[in-house]
């Protein structure tokens, strides 16, 4: 019974940080129906971007409250200006060709973004696992017995975070301006344009934010994991694009909720099953959702128009 | 009427094509409620009505793309529901588009020829088991055949080649033969589409706007030839159309849609008369431009 | 409807219609047996070429799917790991075997291909499993199902005592050689182009251009679609059982992701829908990494830049197709084959698909 309630915190800790990958590729999806394959790699990047900041901050200035927000802080915008850069420079230019061709360029992107950070060019980290460095110092938050359920303070820090992050991003797509221009590129982003909603700029807007949330959850993935890797971004990434999928893509209560489940039946298997079967646990659950229900929990699929 | 149409009109017997209380809906949008039509051997019916009438959801229903939330479809007498568009079209029933989609790099022979191909001496009817055997066993036939180049692959090659050729002639399109679908004139695409559809051997043809976008002169020529390729192919034929001119003209029997709903059926004459039609329809534009046409 | 009575058959082909379907065949086999004697004394220039076969192979097979049928595989190192680890546990157990009434080197050879064909037959079953969600999938979530596949079968080949976890298998006989490598070659090539040329090819490109009005035409889909997995994933299982028989070790590592985007960068850059283009692309990019490679050990340089090369590899070819798809999108020859972009004093074969 407290292995089954540590196991349930744990996968809510891991699905939360899903949840929060995975509302990038549905929000991204959801304007311009683009899986954006490099989504992982640019939270990588935020990540490495968040470790050099803890380096430089230094081993006090990066455990205090004001180092922690510096790291997301610098982490978070970094990855909004690459988000910007890559929306700008690779995937505008494509926007009117078929879906294919972005797709394609997506999966470059994230080719050339995790296979470059492992270069061995003196002012990149190389292809070896890094340590990340404890920004959160880790104290048990809550002990049940005799140490039978820990909730360790960075699970309650980056669920916190998490949520918070949630909840103002569901505020930001239902209730300001900017979501509703957000909303309508979705529903046609022609059509958008037709009626005054600068479609670029909220395009561009929405790679920034779901960038900025990738390098926020990428730091809590780390925190975690405490290590960072140029091919986290790849995998983290892909698993997080299989909850928004389970979710419904483009749905994003349903990739919070793709998230929370993907995070749950991962620690499961690992706890009662066998570790090493982990990464296939991700790919199996989203073929049998995908089977029983073409399009996630909550998505539905579009008839096509003829 | 040619006399070949007079004869084949005699001897129409059951309904190639027959909807029955058919209704569909999209969330809580009524797209179509309790359409029912019948088309023979011989016939030439319009679908027509205002922009968004449900007339190209009734296509898409007939032919397998959507499902009909309730009532029936049958072809050749054969219940559809629940069957997959290839398989309803392989039972006679082939169809254009309202927005062209024509296999565009395909030359326009090619496009001819995949319609050819994908009928019914491959597929054997029925839907048992042992069809499916049957079927599946012919088409693993098929592939070997194709791969390993056989003398009689080549000879059905040649065979589908003319067929294509000949489809291509009739519609017109002969000097277009090698060229890519998406190079056509649009007035030629559409004539493509027509002759694509016909390389199935269809029993009953749905012509889903098969003039939008031609001038009144290639119009006129297009109706005459709908006619001809109804009584050469010992067609039924449904025409959707938004020229009401164009439509009165050729058909025998109009069916008129609004908000999914059949406000009236019948010949030209009876629609043009009816109130209903021309309040919802026709509306005030038509009834000046013509005259008060009631 | 009826048919004029038919013609002749075109006079253009001097050869009998019964014969032009094995003819490529037959000319080819001589071929082959002197390339082998040629190589046979050339090691390093054997394995370079059969790799580069190998990648020939899966290119051409993947195009089947991605270019022909316009599905976007991007799992396919995962049916070539299933062939390569079907065909090396079969070829590791029956090693000893041999059959007494030939000669050793002969019943080695018929070994080999059985296993290369259970190999081959075991992938393309994988293929059936996978083509089958298309029946209800489209476009991008197909490729992530795929991708998803390849990294089960990575998972599984990791967790499985038989295939000798992460550290691989090793000791599969070499009984591949290039002549081998390039008869198969041959055969994925005539395949394809022979798809392309019937009508089950016009079927597939059909879906390629409009699914919906290919179906609408009587084009059975789904069917079509599983079928080109099947095909697409046999001849990936046969160029993972070659390549097995050629190292001297495999492990999950040469199956991964990275493998399978290489396969679909060299089928973009031939062109979707290019056979003669995989070829070109498959050769270019894997004697590229290897020429230059070459050349700076050549020059002298130290091992480390050497190494070099191998880790700019994948960096690049990202770039490659994010360039790609900016500049170029129809890679090197679009959907056509080589013999309609050469210059016009070349003789062109007529066209007879876009």
């Amino acid at each position: 019974m407290a292995q089954l309630l540590q196991h349930l915190i744990n996968g809510l800790a891991a699905g939360t940080i899903y949840a929060l990958v995975a509302l990038g590729y549905t929000m991204v999806y959801g304007v311009l129906k683009l899986i954006n394959f490099a989504h992982g790699d640019v939270m990588m990047v935020g990540v490495y971007m968040g470790y050099a900041t803890a380096f430089a901050l230094g081993r006090d200035m990066r455990s205090s409250l004001l180092g922690v927000a510096v790291v997301f802080a610098v982490a978070m915008l970094g990855c909004a200006l690459l988000g910007f850069l890559i929306e700008r420079f690779a995937y505008r230019p494509l926007r009117e060709k078929p879906r294919l061709t972005a797709l394609i360029t997506a999966i470059g992107i994230s080719f050339a973004l995790s296979y470059g950070f492992q270069l061995d060019l003196g002012f990149l980290p190389g292809a070896a696992p890094r340590a990340f460095p404890e920004v959160i110092e880790p104290v048990e938050w809550l002990v049940i017995g005799d140490r039978d359920v820990v909730v360790w303070n960075w699970q309650v820090i980056s669920f916190g975070i998490a949520v918070a992050l949630m909840v103002g991003l569901q505020y930001l797509v239902f209730r300001t301006r900017f979501g509703r221009a957000m909303r309508a590129v979705s529903w046609d982003h022609r059509v958008a344009a037709l009626m005054g909603i600068p479609t670029d700029r909220v395009i561009a807007l929405t790679f920034m934010l779901s960038s900025a949330l990738a390098a926020g959850a990428g730091l809590l993935y780390a925190i975690k994991d405490t290590s960072v890797s140029p091919l986290m971004g790849l995998y983290v990434g892909l698993k997080a694009f299989v909850a928004a999928v389970i979710g419904g893509i483009g749905h994003v209560p349903g990739a919070v909720v793709g998230g929370l489940v993907l995070g749950l039946v991962e620690e499961f298997v690992v706890g009662y099953a066998a570790s090493t079967w982990r990464d296939a646990v991700a790919f199996g659950f989203l073929i049998l959702v995908l089977l029983v229900k073409p399009g996630g929990l909550f998505g539905r699929v579009a008839a096509e128009k003829v | 009427m040619s006399a070949a149409a007079e004869e084949t009109k005699a001897e129409a017997g059951a309904p190639l094509l027959q909807a029955d209380g058919v209704s569909i809906q999209f969330g809580g949008l009524k797209a179509l409620t309790d359409f029912n039509l019948s088309v023979r051997q011989g016939d030439l019916q319009g679908l027509i009505g205002p922009n968004g009438a449900g007339k190209s959801t009734a296509f898409n229903v007939l032919t397998g793309v959507y499902q009909p939330t309730q009532g029936e479809v049958r072809v050749g007498g054969q219940r559809v529901n629940g069957w997959l568009p290839h398989q309803i079209n392989h039972l006679g029933l082939a169809r254009t588009f309202q927005n062209i989609r024509l296999f565009r790099a395909l030359t326009a022979l090619d496009n001819v020829k995949v319609a050819c191909r994908a009928q019914g001496a491959l597929h054997p009817e029925g839907v048992g088991l042992g069809a499916k055997m049957k079927g599946a066993f012919i088409n693993y036939r098929d592939w070997w055949r194709a791969l390993l180049l056989t003398p009689r692959f080549q000879q059905e090659e040649r065979e589908l080649t003319q067929q294509a050729e000949h489809l291509l002639e009739v519609m017109g399109l002969s000097h277009r033969r090698d060229e890519e679908a998406r190079n056509l004139p649009y007035g030629e695409q559409r004539r493509l589409e027509i002759a694509r559809a016909l390389g199935t051997q269809p029993k009953v043809l749905l012509l889903d706007e098969p003039a939008a976008g031609m001038n009144t002169r290639e119009k006129a020529d297009l109706m005459v030839l709908i006619r001809k390729l109804r009584d050469d192919f010992k067609l039924g034929v449904l025409v959707i159309e938004h020229d009401m001119k164009l439509v009165m003209g050729i058909c025998e029997c109009i069916t008129v849609l609004d908000h999914g709903e059949t406000i009236a059926r019948g010949a030209p004459a009876q629609v043009r008369s009816d109130r209903k039609v021309i309040e919802a329809y026709l509306g005030d534009s038509y009834l000046e431009s013509h005259g008060g046409a009631a | 409807m009826e048919t004029p009575a038919i013609p002749a058959p075109e006079a253009r082909s001097a050869v009998p219609a019964s014969l032009r379907g094995l003819l490529p065949v037959l000319l080819a086999l001589p071929v082959l047996a002197l390339f082998q004697g040629l190589m046979s004394d050339a090691p390093f220039a054997s394995y370079l070429l059969s790799v580069v076969g190998v990648n020939i192979i899966l290119a051409v097979s993947l195009n089947i799917v991605n270019g022909m049928t316009g599905q976007f595989s991007i799992g396919h190192a995962g049916f070539m790991a299933v062939g390569a680890y079907i065909s090396g546990v079969l070829s590791l157990n029956f090693k000893d075997v041999a059959l007494s009434f030939l000669p050793v080197a002969v019943s080695d050879q018929v070994f080999f291909v059985v296993s290369l064909l259970v190999g081959g037959l075991a992938a393309a079953l994988c293929g059936f499993l996978v083509g089958l969600p298309s029946l209800r999938l489209r476009g991008d979530y197909l490729a992530i199902v795929t991708l998803g596949f390849g990294e089960i079968i990575r998972v599984v080949v990791q967790n499985t005592d038989a295939f000798g976890r992460a550290l691989g298998l090793s000791g599969i006989p070499q009984t591949s050689s290039p002549a081998m490598v390039y008869f198969f070659v041959f055969l994925t090539v005539l395949v394809a182009r022979r798809i392309t040329g019937s009508s089950h090819g016009r079927s597939l490109w059909a879906i390629r251009e409009d699914e919906v009005a290919a179906e609408a035409m009587g084009v059975d889909t789904t069917g079509y679609k599983v079928r080109a997995f099947v095909i697409s994933s046999f001849f990936a299982g046969i160029a993972g059982a070659l390549f097995a028989h050629f190292v001297p070790i495999i492990n999950p590592g040469s199956f991964t992701f990275v493998k399978s985007m290489e396969i679909v960068v060299m089928v973009v850059l031939g062109g979707l829908g290019s056979t003669t283009g995989a070829i070109v692309a498959a050769t270019f990019l894997t004697l590229l990494p290897e020429g230059m490679r070459s050349l700076f050990t050549l020059l002298g340089a130290e091992g480390s830049l050497a190494q070099k090369v191998d880790q700019i590899r994948m960096p690049v070819y990202g770039l490659l197709l994010v360039a790609l798809m900016l500049a170029r999108p129809q890679g090197l020859f679009g959907t056509k084959e080589i013999w309609d972009v050469l210059p016009r004093w070349i003789p062109r074969k007529r066209r007879g698909l876009a």
